[in-house]
Order: C-alpha cells, then structure tokens, then sequence
C-alpha cells in the first residue's frame, strides 16, 4: 500500500498505525503531509446538490490541492455503498471508495461485517453521543427533517401539517420522494405521518403511518409516483414529501419556475441523521481522515449548512455563536425544528420493519 | 429454410469421411466457439457466480436454503407473477408490431430514406429507457400530460374521467412497448431483407396469391428469428426496473424493484434475499427458454 | 400492390405517432426552463459545459471498441453453431439472455472483485485496464442483442452452400468467415452495431463504479435533481445518437458488396 519512501510519511504513517486503532488526531500538520502524500481521496454516493455536497468537495479541493477527488457513482444507494466496500477488498485502484456516507442503521451493521476504519476527529467531543459510534468507527453528519415540498403554481394554499393532506382541495397531488419499500427517506415520511397521529414512537407510528397512507390513498390525494424535481415542475406530483434540505436545495435549483413553498409540518417532525464512516480496505486513509477532519470542522459544518443540512454540530456552533445569519435566514424558522424527534435505531428498525413488510397490503395503492 | 437445412445434413454427412481424414480440421469448431465460452466465462459467469452462491448462504456464510424458502412469501410470488405478465404483454405487443413495421418499412413500397431514418431511429429508441421514458410518458399521458390537456380542451374527452390511468398495469406496458418495437424492428429487418424478390416472383409464376405467399413462404423462414426475438424481448422487459421504478414505483411490485430494494436499498438490505430473487429471475429466464425452444421445434414442424 | 402500400404507411403512420409524441411532451418540456416563455435556456446550461465533449468522445470510442470486441466474439461462434454445431445452441442462447436478468450492477462488483489490482488478471490496476474492463463490460451487457442480431443474418443466408463453395475455391477458415461470411451479414452486423452503440452511450452503472469518464455519469451529474435540464439531456442525447448512427449507415455503404445486397 504505502510506495512512498518519504521519511516523514512513514515516519507519521507508523505512529498512525502504530499508535491505538482509536487515533485522536494528535498533529493535523502530521496527517496533512500523509495526506498529501496520498494524493487522492475515492469518494461515493455524493450529489452534488445534497447537502451542497460539490461546495463541500470544491472546499476541500481547494485546501487541499494536492489530493485529487475521485468521485463514484453519485447515485448510489447506502447498500450500494456498504457492497462497494467489500467488492474491493483487494483492490486498490480508485475504484474502491475511502469514505462512505450511510444511512444511521448502517453504521452499526458496517462496523458489525468489520468494513470499517475507527477515527476519533480533533472536534470528537462537540458531537452529541446519540450521533456517533462509542469506538470512532461512524460518526453521525448531518440531518435534515421531513417537510413539504409545494408547487405554487398548482397548490395555491400549502399545507401546514400532515392532517391537511387528506383535505379535498389536495387531490392527486401527494407523492413520496422514493419507495416506501426501500427508501429511507420514503419509510420516515411515513413514519412521520404516524407520529403525527399522535402514535407512540416505533412499530406504533409505523403502523399510524400506513393507516395515514392509505386514507390518503382511499381520498384519492396520494399519486403512487416516486417524486423528483421533474414531476414537481411538470405537475404530476405537486406536494413533495421529502427531506428539508432537498426541498429547498430543490427550490433554489427551479429559480422560481414554478414558485415553490417548503413547510415543515406543525406535528410529526421527524429527524434522519446520516452518518460518515471511513472504509476498513480505504487505499488511502490518511487522505479519509483528513476529508473527515475537514467535514467536522466549522468550514466543513458550514459548508453542509450551505446546503441546507443542519450540521451535527449544530449546537455547538449555535452557543458560540457561529453561525452565519445570512445563511440562518435562508432556512426554516428554527421553532419548526424545536419540536423534532431523532428516532432511536431501535424504533426505527421496528417502523422499518411494519412499513416495508405491510405497505403493499395496507395502503392497497398497488396495481394488480 | 427448414428443407433446405434438412439436404444440407444430409450432404455434411455424406461429407463426414473425407474431413475426418483432415485431423486437424476436427477441432476447429470448437476453436471457433472458444472465444465466445472463454469470454462467457470469464466475464459473465464467474463474477456472478458470488451472486449464485449468495442465493444459499446466509450472514454467516453457512449453506441454506432458506433464502430461497423466503421466495414464497406472497409479496415476492406476487411480484414475480406480475413480472412476467408485463414482460409476456409488451413482449408480444412490441414483437408484432415491431414485426409490421419492418414489413411495411422493407416491403411497404415506401420512399428509401424512410427506411434508414427508422433503422437508426429504432436503434435509439431500443435503449430509450428508465426515468427518461417514464418521464417522457408521464408528460404525454398523465394528468397534466399534453395529450391528455389537449384532448380534454381541443375534443372535450377526458381520458382520467373514464377510467384511464397511466400508473397501471396497461400504463407500464404501454411505455415498455416503446423499447421492444424498436428492438423487434431492428433485429427483423435483416431477416425480411433476405426474402428475395425471386421468391415472389416464383410463387407468383406458380399462381400463389398474395395470402398464400406470405402463409407458406414468408412466414416459415421468419418465424424462427421472430420467436428468438421475442424471446428476447421477453428477458429484455423482465430484467427492466429503471422505467418501472420511474413510472409506477411504489405502486407496481415487479421482482427487478424487490432485486433492487435488497441489494441496493437504503434500508433493506438483505443481500441473500437479494440474490435469492436474483436466481429466481434466472431460474425463469431459463424456464422460458426452454420453452421457446420446445415451441419453436413443435411450430417448425407445424410450419412445413 | 397500392393496398399494400396504403397499409404500410397506415402502419409506418402510427407506429411515427407513438414515437414521437413522448418526444415532443420530452422537448416542450425542457422549452419551459425560462418562466412564462419558451426558451432555450436548459439546452444553452447542458451544451455550455466542456465536459459535454470530452465525455462524449470517450463513449464513442469506447462504443466503437465494443462493437469490434463483440463482433470477434459473437460472429465466429454463431457462425460455428449454424453450420457444425447446432447442439450447443439452447446453452448458447440461455448465456446470452443472462446480461438481461442480471443487474449491470452486479456484473460490475463481480469484476471489482475478480479483476481488483491484487488479483492474477490486474485490469484494474491501471488506466488503460481499467477502460479494457469497461469495454469487456459493455460488450457483455450488448451480447443479448449482438447474438440474436448476427443469428438472424446467418439464418438468411445459405450458410453451408457458401462455406462449401469457399473451401472449394481454397479458403481458408479465417478468410470464409471474414471475406464470405461477414459482407453477407452486413445489415445484420450493423443492426447489432446500433444496439450496442445506443447501450454504450446511455450506460452508467458501469462507467461510474469503474470511475471511467463517460457520457452516462456526465448525464446523471448534470441532471440529478434538476427539472428542465434532465428533458433537454434526453433530447440532445437521443438526437446525438441518432446522428451518429446515421454516420454508421451512411459510412457502411462503402463496405464490401454482397449478391444478396445489390444496392
């Protein structure tokens, strides 16, 4: 793995591995020169426009202009992720990624098939411990709540709360941003609905989430269609149930045409946390380290700010007094996001579980 | 066709002897093929042979055949059965249109450049799939489609009030018909092309009517090719899951979306399902290979 | 025959009406970019980018490298089956329907896995492997319609009567395949040709696990979550490729002439 026969990289190199596998990072100097010795850094399953993820990486490129940034398959799924970590064990051209960003519940299974590398960032301490593993193998990076995403020009009055959209006035108009069988974002937008029922948290408010659906189906208001900009812009699918961030991201990329509103609801705020990890096999993990290192910093925190995601720092950086208002008022007024709840993994492993298994028969918008 | 293939074994085995004589000769056949079972096997078979033997392992990599119980769940039998009917559907509707258009194209009189144009067109068209197609439907046929807007203001019909819907059954079939024409009418058109004029000639000489020509000598020499793309067509529509997912997501279950959900998903993930229903899929490929196969024996005699 | 030709553009007429009209909903469209007025706005933001040639030179020439590699693959073996071995031909077949069951993306992880740089065969262990894999790859996914487009040619022609006829001339094997045989099945090699051109263009999975630059990843990058641009994309990239394609035609009148193809 390790051609080069710089004095200082092996030098720092070994102390690295040499060291605990739990590495805080003692000298940033140390792990920048590694870095750069690397050269490259294989990322996948970024968009650019999630999270403003390619003013992050243009960021980072422009740090850091040495390391150059392989970027994979941005339409990767956190499955596809996790499968290209282990097809390429033995490879190390830039086909195997360092870093990968996941889905909460697949940092546990991650770390549980040994696919990953534990680092501890300079910042480790800001980080709620809800959000990060207790060995450094997954650190939670950003989240985002459940909103909807309106065409104006086709819905003159948006909807305030789940509960609206069974009114009439919104007939053929809701749609999921994914499948509510597989998509992550799909399966909280359901659960979601069930909170906001009033359901307890777990199996509960995923089974409130079906019944929800299916009245929605029943009233002719749900359009079974996976929700992209497109069907947005082009009327098939004028209320978008997706996460806040690509809403507005959505919003600004449309420029208007047509207007759109983003609304948080009033009850079933539901948060989805995603979480960074760096891959066991990374042929470059000095170089993953560094890009983590810069993710956690306030630059990288902001950045993801930028677009729309709140940061996992995100209190941290509010009591000292870091955030940029300009980029504050860009988002939803915060009292939206008081009342937000962060689904333990358990809960949402069970509501997983109810949802995938039931929406065919429950909801009954299947095609026969 | 058939007649004649039937005198040309019988003159290859009057031939046999003398080639035998030619040791050399004997494995040159099977040098012809090489590269194509080498290539097969290198590039196919071997890097999704983790896939096949994932079907019967489980987490632990233990051997099981539980995976392949969990294919009779009523969801996944389900999906697999709407899968072939869409498949069988468009692969039909797509074969025999496709197949009247490359007759009308080849043989239709029509002015030369038409020809072309719908040759290269179709070739583009035949890998037109996915989001792209699905989007491209929607904004034709959906509720603010153009056609459906201008047909309720222009004729005053309105499709959706009578039942039509585009996210249904006949809705995906319709927009798979839109990659299997144009794959019929590419792979068909050299097979027409070989009818040669004499042929009509001849039959014509012999008082053959327009009917009769085309009953007994188009359609046998046609047929076979026409039944390989159809099933081709088949297996093409079976294994497609980007228009699907785009058109009819969560409302259609098709096995190539399930596929998807296990191996790829945001949250499923059960890989060994995944492959399960992997091998499920080509279990029935093969299922209905064999069955193309048998059929076109039974119809060449038919057809004779 | 008049009612023939009545009938043929009836048919030519309705089958031009399904194509078409999803590509004029595609194109009004993308013409929506700009509020309140029909412009030209998403195709000035696609074909503005530098990228656009860059990756789509690389997909024609892979396209091109594709179409050769399944030509040497598939014409021998078809060619062998017709005439000497028709018992291999239900194996053959079922083989050639599996890239259309099995998900692109598992082929690719499968390569990863056995062609990775620490592996015997290190495709993966440079560039120019790398791009050798990816058009392995594509000529993998393009053999279903390859096969069944150069199997359709062979069975128009009298394939024993012309080897015969060459082997008596004093052929030998390599020159009755590519001096009798290949002219013969033109078209058919050609219609093949167009399938795996189309396939190699608009494929993505592949090229962006194999992290190559090609066409497709640049098409998803420009138009993942956007609204207009993804219209226009299909657009352009539907009238490029049916551009190229008529190149093809256009420059395969110059191939060698055959009896059964006197124009």
């Amino acid at each position: 793995m390790f051609k080069f026969t710089g004095k200082v990289l092996s030098l720092s190199a070994a102390t690295l591995l040499a060291s605990s596998v739990i590495s805080s990072a003692a000298s940033l100097d140390d792990l920048v020169k590694a870095a750069k010795a690397e050269g490259q850094l294989t990322t996948i399953a970024l968009p650019h426009d999630w999270c403003g993820y390619g003013d992050v990486i243009a960021g980072f490129k422009a740090k850091y202009p040495e390391i150059t940034v392989n970027e994979l398959n941005p339409d990767a799924g956190s499955g596809d992720e996790v499968e290209a970590i282990k097809a390429n064990k033995d490879n190390k051209g830039p086909q195997a990624p360092d870093v990968i960003d996941v889905g909460l519940s697949f940092g546990p299974t991650a770390k549980a098939d040994g696919l990953l590398l534990p680092y501890k960032v300079s910042t480790w301490d800001s980080i709620p411990d809800s959000a990060k593993d207790a060995d450094g193998a997954w650190t939670g990076d950003y989240y985002g709540v459940l909103s909807f995403q309106v065409n104006k020009d086709l819905v003159k009055e948006a909807p305030a709360d789940w509960a609206d959209l069974l009114k009439p006035e919104f007939a053929n108009t809701v749609a999921l941003a994914g499948d509510p069988r597989a998509s992550n974002q799909a399966i909280q937008g359901v659960y979601a609905a069930g909170l906001s029922t009033g359901a307890a948290a777990g199996e509960a408010a995923g089974t409130a989430g079906l019944d929800f659906f299916k009245k929605l189906n029943a009233a002719g208001n749900f359009v079974p269609v996976i929700g992209k900009a497109a069907t947005l812009a082009q009327g098939q699918t004028p209320i978008l149930v997706t996460w806040d961030y690509n809403a507005l991201a959505g919003r600004d990329t449309l420029k208007g045409n047509p207007p759109v509103d983003v609304v948080v609801p009033k009850t079933g705020v539901v948060a989805g946390v995603y979480v960074q990890a760096i891959s066991a096999y990374a042929p470059h993990p000095n170089a993953a380290k560094l890009w983590l290192e810069y993710l956690y910093s306030d630059e990288g925190q902001i950045g993801w700010l930028k677009g729309y995601c709140h940061p996992i720092r995100f209190n941290d950086l509010a009591k000292n007094g870091k955030l940029p208002a300009d980029v504050m008022a860009k988002l939803p007024p915060a009292e939206s996001y008081a009342s937000a709840v962060f689904p333990t993994l358990d809960e949402q492993g069970k509501a997983k579980e109810a949802i995938t298994k039931n929406w065919d028969a429950v909801v009954g918008a299947n095609v026969k | 066709m058939t007649d004649i293939s039937i005198s040309n074994q019988a003159i290859a085995g009057k031939t046999a002897p003398p080639s035998e004589a030619r040791v050399l000769r004997l494995p040159t056949q099977w040098l012809g093929v090489a590269p194509f079972f080498i290539f097969a096997i290198m590039f196919l078979i071997l890097p999704t042979l983790y896939l096949m033997l994932g079907a019967f392992q489980n987490d632990a990599g233990e051997f099981t055949f539980e995976n392949i119980a969990a294919l009779a769940q009523p969801s996944i039998v389900a999906a697999y059965w709407i899968s072939i009917k869409v498949s069988l559907a468009s692969s039909l509707i797509g074969a025999f249109a496709g197949l009247a258009i490359a007759i009308a194209i080849v043989r239709g009189g029509l002015p030369n450049w038409i020809r072309s144009a719908t040759l290269t067109f179709s070739g583009v068209a035949s890998n037109f799939a996915g989001v792209p197609l699905a989007f491209a439907f929607l904004a034709t046929l959906g509720r603010l489609g153009l056609v459906t807007v201008l047909l309720n203001t222009l004729v005053g019909l309105n499709i959706y009030a009578h039942g039509f819907n585009i996210l249904s059954f006949w809705g995906l079939t319709l927009t798979y018909v839109y990659f299997q024409i144009p794959l019929m009418v590419v792979i068909i058109v050299p097979a027409i092309d070989g009818l040669k004029k004499e042929w009509g000639e001849a039959a014509a000489t012999l008082g053959a009517t327009q009917l009769q020509f085309w009953r007994m000598v188009v359609i046998p020499v046609v047929w076979p090719s026409f039944l390989g793309t159809v099933i081709l067509l088949f297996a093409n529509a079976f294994g497609a899951i980007a228009t699907a997912y785009a058109l009819t997501g969560s409302s259609l279950n098709i096995v190539p979306i399930l596929l998807y959900a296990q191996i790829r998903g945001d949250v499923l993930h059960n890989a060994h399902l995944g492959y399960a229903i992997a091998f499920g899929m080509i279990v029935i490929t093969g299922l209905a290979n064999v069955f193309y196969i048998w059929f076109r024996t039974r119809s060449e005699r038919w057809l004779k | 025959m008049k009612s023939g030709k009545f009938w043929a553009w009836v048919v030519f007429g309705f089958g031009a009406a399904y194509f078409f009209i999803p590509l004029v909903a595609t194109f009004e469209f993308s013409l929506r970019m700009r509020r309140g007025a029909y412009s030209f706005d998403a195709y000035q933001i696609v074909l503005g980018d530098a990228r656009f040639q860059a990756t789509f030179g690389y997909s024609v020439l892979a396209a091109i490298f594709t179409i050769i590699l399944g030509v040497l693959i598939v014409v021998p073996a078809a060619y062998w089956i017709r005439l000497r071995l028709p018992q291999l031909r239900p194996i053959v077949e079922f083989i050639t329907l599996l890239p259309l069951v099995i998900p692109a993306i598992v082929i690719v992880f499968g390569y990863i896995r056995m062609y990775g740089s620490n592996s015997p065969l290190p495709f993966l262990a440079s560039d120019t492997g790398t791009n050798a894999l990816l058009v392995i790859g594509y000529a993998t996914l393009a053999l279903p319609y390859m096969y069944r487009a150069v199997d359709t040619g062979l069975r128009t022609i009298d394939v024993r009567t012309l080897t015969e006829a060459a082997q008596i001339l004093g052929a030998g094997w390599s020159t009755i395949i590519t001096r009798v045989i290949l002219p013969n099945v033109l078209i058919a090699v050609l219609s093949g040709a167009f399938l795996t051109f189309a396939i190699v263009i608009g494929e993505f999975t592949m090229a962006s696990l194999l992290n190559r630059p090609a066409f497709g990843p640049y098409l998803q990058n420009i138009g993942a979550n956007r609204a207009y641009e993804p219209a226009a994309l299909a657009i352009i990239a539907f009238a490029i490729t049916w551009g190229c394609m008529s190149l093809i035609q256009i420059l395969s009148r110059f191939a060698p002439r055959s009896a059964n193809r006197p124009n």
